[in-house]
């Protein structure tokens, strides 16, 4: 027991640079008053207002939920009864499951038969192949197109019909289609039927500079370290010996008191440049980014573990786990709908592999070969949001701050390994 | 060119030994087919040559088409028999010359 807990202290001190840990030493080593990191504590750590990257999806969600508001229109509490068979065209039914400008089609999720030529479909959702020969009602099937929560609260399935996605005729249509599927899927090749495709393993060596251009934001962030900001000094006036630094980034993010939120290492950057050189490193700007990855990469092969102990971030650590069931958007999904392997997680959404929680922190930030330019988690977290059709936070939204604490949380005991590479 | 170069290429190596180069350049590669949103052409830019010098003599050169990715990495092998300097060069379709040169010893 005692071990264990001078094993804690010692993560604890390694990041003491910020926090008063006096007490915590108390009857093992003579109380130290430590002095608390300077922080910049007035208005945002990134751009505000907050605007969207100008090359995502300009959508307004606004009518939707978001991490910070519910805004969903409720789900219906009854059936809706049909008055007569369902009449529709299945040809334009068949165009629709496999109409991408709508979230994605339903072969993001299911396989469909011959439907879109039976190319890359994913495995989310159940095998609708022979769905034609299951002896479902036409109530049932449009009901469960239109919104599965009526037959089942449970489901990840998007309110199509309640969340405005297609309209009645259009749900008729793909109806129509569903119930002229009756044979299995033919696959032009292995890796189109989502039960053979591999899931993908990262070969890389993601610390290797000449195959993670990721690892060029250490250098730029060892320069930056250097330069002088406005007030005089540099990051190196304080900080010449980095290797002090060694484990500060593994207990990354922290609930900070002073700002009442949990702070991220990049909300942490900003803010303490800002209060120290006066270098207006806003989160997700370039050099913010690059001091990100150099904090992360001088902690890398320490291993991640983050205080949840202390009552603000118990509390955050609790609002943060609330968060990741929370139904955002168009799409009406939370993050455990797709990263929990209960329900999405660790299966195909079209051609890509849905992730679990653990594992998807330790390599933030991390390059993107598919878009040539690093992200961080934030940077992820409002990605997704925008793709399931949510409207995204600012990055140093304080749910973000929660979401990360608890993310952090899932992934303690991993080694930290940054910058990553993904795709 | 906000970047500089990366280079791999051995400190040390015995007279005769065949060794293996590591080179590459962040650059965007432009291919000149891509259209951006208002549908106009992205102009091509790309590095269209990279040369690679030893103690003055030539050692591997390549001509670089628009197929080729962002970043371009370049890896060979080259025999020394002479301790020496490697130079290696890229050169982009603007005109702007990017060199940087490496040591070698033969022990």
């Amino acid at each position: 027991m005692k071990r264990s807990i001078l094993a804690s202290v010692g993560v604890t001190a390694a990041f003491a640079g910020a926090i008063a840990i006096a007490t915590v030493f108390s009857g093992e080593a003579p109380a130290q008053a430590r002095k608390e990191a300077p922080l910049y504590l007035q208005g945002a750590a990134s751009v505000a207002p907050w605007k969207r990257y100008s090359d995502w999806p300009q959508r307004d969600m606004s009518k939707f939920n978001t991490l910070a508001k519910l805004a969903s229109p409720p789900a219906p509490k009854e059936v809706r009864k049909l008055t007569g068979p369902v009449t529709g065209d299945a040809a334009n039914g068949a165009k629709l499951v496999a109409d991408r400008t709508r979230g994605g089609s339903c072969l993001a999720c299911h396989v469909m038969g011959q439907a879109g030529n039976a190319d890359l479909p994913g495995n989310v959702g159940p095998d609708l192949s022979e769905i034609g020969n299951a002896g479902r009602e036409d109530e049932w099937l449009v009901n469960y197109v239109s919104d599965a929560r009526v037959y089942n609260p449970e489901t990840v399935m998007p309110p199509w019909g309640t969340h405005g996605l297609f309209n009645e005729q259009e749900i008729n249509d793909m109806v129509v289609f569903l119930k002229t599927l009756k044979a299995p899927a033919k696959f032009r090749a292995v890796l189109d039927d989502p039960t053979k495709r591999p899931a993908p393993i990262e070969t890389r060596d993601n610390l290797d500079d000449l195959q993670n251009p990721g690892m060029w934001a250490v250098e730029r962030a060892q320069d930056l370290w250097k330069v002088n900001g406005p007030s005089g000094s540099s990051c190196a006036t304080c900080h010449a010996n980095t290797a002090a630094l060694k484990t500060w980034a593994v207990a990354m993010p922290k609930f900070e008191p002073r700002l009442d939120k949990v702070v991220s290492v990049e909300e942490f950057v900003y803010r303490h440049a800002k209060a120290t050189t006066g270098a207006d490193w806003l989160m997700q700007s370039n050099e913010n980014t690059a001091l990100a990855v150099y904090l992360r990469f001088i902690a890398n092969g320490q291993i991640i573990h983050v205080d949840t102990t202390s009552p603000g971030a118990k509390a955050a650590l609790a609002r943060g786990k609330e968060l990741t069931a929370r139904k955002l958007g168009q799409l009406n999904f939370a993050c455990l709908d797709c990263h929990d392997p209960a329900k999405g997680g660790l299966k195909w959404i079209r051609g890509q592999w849905l992730g679990e929680q653990k594992g998807q922190y330790d390599h933030f930030p991390t390059w993107r070969t598919s878009l040539q330019s690093v992200w961080d988690i934030r940077k992820r977290f409002q990605w997704c949001q925008v793709n399931i059709r949510a409207d995204e936070l600012p990055p140093d939204a304080k749910e973000y701050g929660d979401l990360e604490l608890y993310l952090a949380s899932v992934n303690d005991g991993l080694k930290m390994s940054v910058p990553g590479i993904r795709h | 060119m906000a970047e500089k170069p990366r280079l791999k290429v051995p400190k040390e190596a015995k007279k005769g030994e065949i060794i293996e180069l590591k080179t590459l350049l962040s650059h965007v590669m432009e291919t000149g087919l891509r259209k951006d949103a208002a549908g106009n052409i992205i102009p091509r830019k790309i590095i269209n040559k990279f040369t690679c010098e030893f103690n003055g003599k030539p050692v591997f050169s390549a001509d670089i088409e628009p197929a080729v990715a962002a970043n371009p990495y370049i890896q060979f092998n080259a025999k020394v028999d002479e301790s020496g300097t490697f130079k290696f060069t890229w050169v982009e379709d603007d005109g702007t010359v990017t060199t940087t040169e490496e040591k070698i010893t033969v022990v």
